[in-house]
């Protein structure tokens, strides 16, 4: 697939600031849910580390944005535990950011509002600018978000999270409304940003490429729990035919079960 | 914020004040065509005077009116009425609304009630009314309260029940707690519903007023045009129907000119 051309994946960064947030461990310990009697998620273990990149990969409905909730802290664990930093999650406050699958910006609110609503202090029209230009969004910050494009707006939305510095930033597939071009595009940005930031990142997709392309560690979920463990290494650059092989197995992964 | 500005300000380019063009006249041709058929009617007595008043001496009432301070008078009352049960009624209704939007609690309690309410025609009060108030404002007051409530009070309720669940869910992972939940996504969601509440009410506040004033009261624009009836003065009759339509539309361009204004996020209002 181009798509592994396309996307430079071991571009040196230059490290932008020092106000690097470390990123934030999670870790989830015997943790399970069900809704009812439907027994989602059963005595799962997942550890991520500090900065790592990890992504959630798995048929519909197995239980991916279940999972990442549970980390968001917007949904309780039935059973076990889910931290971040050693806190619950639910209580891990503003140290995590959740992007989802659609923008949800405020439309009566401007670009540049929209994106100080993730501030965890105060007004900072300095580090909504800085936030904006990050997202390559620095002349849009008057605009309304009818004004904006699909891709825009999740820009904007990306820069809504990360413009308060999280140590853990996750992604219910974001990218899933987008076309295919602006995709790529978005995937670079997020990339770009993870490794000049330093947080930590779970992204949840349906697109096994996007998250050969972006990550550290592919796992793939299914009723059985955690299936397989991928891990890529982002310390010298891949050629297209290993990371077709990369994806060829998680696929194998997924439609094994 | 500023940038917005500029851009809606750019798509007025073309337009140069002072210089009306056709396409904004063209709205006030008909009118103008039946005002000057109905004078030509008159003057060349096909109506007669005494069925339906020429403009031109409707005019010259209204002038004469004017001068005396008798209409400015009786506006002045018709106006301040209007706008007491508006402000009464129609913050009753927001407040209400506002509460049994954001609380089950409170719904439960007062919905069923005001749904029952609903279905009585408020003007079927009337009677009632003057019986409890005479004919003094608090008559008055309470009917056109009482007509602007419903309105506002079941737009207000829709509009916060509307608000898009995601952008909700969005405000609360980002920290919003209730107060400013409310005053940052469910308020400025609602808006759009409050302000057809609004324009709803208008209508009712107008048509409740000069119901009310025509049947007791002793000033106002009803009252004005009773009495005339009584001593048949036709024109005066004719000119306070008039000064109702005018200020009904008034009442309705300035909402539009407040909507347009709080909702400019809206695609639905860029291109006014
Ligand atoms: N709030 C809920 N109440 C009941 N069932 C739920 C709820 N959330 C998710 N589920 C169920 O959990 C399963 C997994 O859902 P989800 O995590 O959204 O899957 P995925 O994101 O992997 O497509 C589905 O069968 C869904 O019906
Ligand atoms: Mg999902």
């Amino acid at each position: 697939m181009p798509i592994t051309e396309i996307l430079p994946r071991d571009i040196a960064v230059p490290v932008a600031h020092p106000l690097h947030s470390p990123g934030a461990r999670v870790q989830l310990r015997h943790a399970g849910r069900s809704f009812g009697g439907n027994r989602v998620l059963a005595d799962l273990d997942l550890e991520v580390a500090p900065g790592e990149f990890l992504s959630i990969v798995g048929k519909s409905g197995c239980g991916k944005s279940t999972l990442l909730r549970l980390i968001a802290g917007l949904d309780q664990p039935s059973s076990g535990s889910v931290l971040v930093d050693g806190v619950a999650a639910n209580r891990a406050g503003d140290r995590l950011r959740l992007m989802f699958q659609e923008p949800r910006l405020l439309p009566w609110a401007s670009v540049a509002d929209n994106v100080a609503v993730g501030l965890r202090t105060g007004p900072d029209p300095e580090a909504v600018a800085e936030a904006l230009r990050a997202v390559e969004l620095g002349d849009k910050a008057g605009f309304w978000p009818a004004q904006l494009s699909g891709g825009q707006r999740q820009r904007a939305a990306l820069a809504r999270a990360l413009v308060s510095h999280p140590g853990l930033l996750l992604l219910d597939e974001p990218l899933g409304a987008l076309d295919a071009l602006t995709r790529l595009t978005m995937q670079k940005l997020i990339r770009n940003m993870h490794e000049r930031a330093g947080f930590t990142a779970v992204l949840v997709t349906h697109d096994v490429s996007e998250a050969v392309a972006l990550s550290d560690r592919i796992i793939v979920l299914g009723r059985g729990g955690i299936l397989s463990e991928t891990r890529i290494a982002r310390d010298r650059p891949h050629t297209a035919a290993e990371l077709a092989e990369i994806e060829a197995g998680i696929l194998d992964a997924i439609f094994a079960a | 914020m500023s940038l917005a500005e500029t851009l809606n300000r750019a798509r007025f380019a073309g337009w140069r004040p002072g210089l009306p063009s056709a396409q904004s006249l063209l709205p006030y041709a008909v009118p103008a065509a039946i005002l000057l058929l109905w004078e030509l009617a008159g003057a060349t007595g096909y109506l007669s005077d005494t069925v339906m008043p020429r403009p031109s001496t409707i005019l010259a009432t209204g002038a004469r009116m004017t001068a005396s301070g008798e209409l400015v008078n009786h506006l002045g009352v018709s106006a301040a009425r209007a706008l007491a049960g508006l402000v009464v009624g129609g913050g009753i209704g927001f407040a209400l609304g506002v509460a049994n939007g954001v609380s089950r609690r409170s719904e439960l309690l007062t919905d069923t009630t005001l749904q029952m309410v609903r279905n009585i025609p408020h003007l079927a009060l009337i009677p009632l009314v003057i019986l409890w108030f005479g004919i003094g404002e608090g008559a008055k007051l309470f009917l056109v309260a009482l007509g602007v409530f419903f309105p506002i009070y079941l737009n207000t309720l829709h509009g916060i029940r509307n608000v898009d669940p995601q952008l909700i869910e969005m405000g609360r992972a980002y920290g919003m707690n209730g107060r400013t939940l409310f005053r940052r996504v469910v308020l400025p969601g609602a808006l759009p519903s409050i302000f057809v509440g609004l324009r709803y009410g208008l209508g009712i506040m107008w048509l409740t007023l000069i119901v009310a004033e025509t049947l007791s009261a002793s000033s106002g624009l009803g009252y004005m045009a009773m009495q005339a009836r009584e001593f048949m003065v036709l024109d005066v009759v004719v000119l306070a129907i008039l000064l109702y339509a005018a200020l009904g539309k008034l009442a309705d361009t300035l909402t539009r000119a407040l909507e347009r204004r709080v909702l400019k996020w809206s695609p639905a209002y860029a291109n006014h």
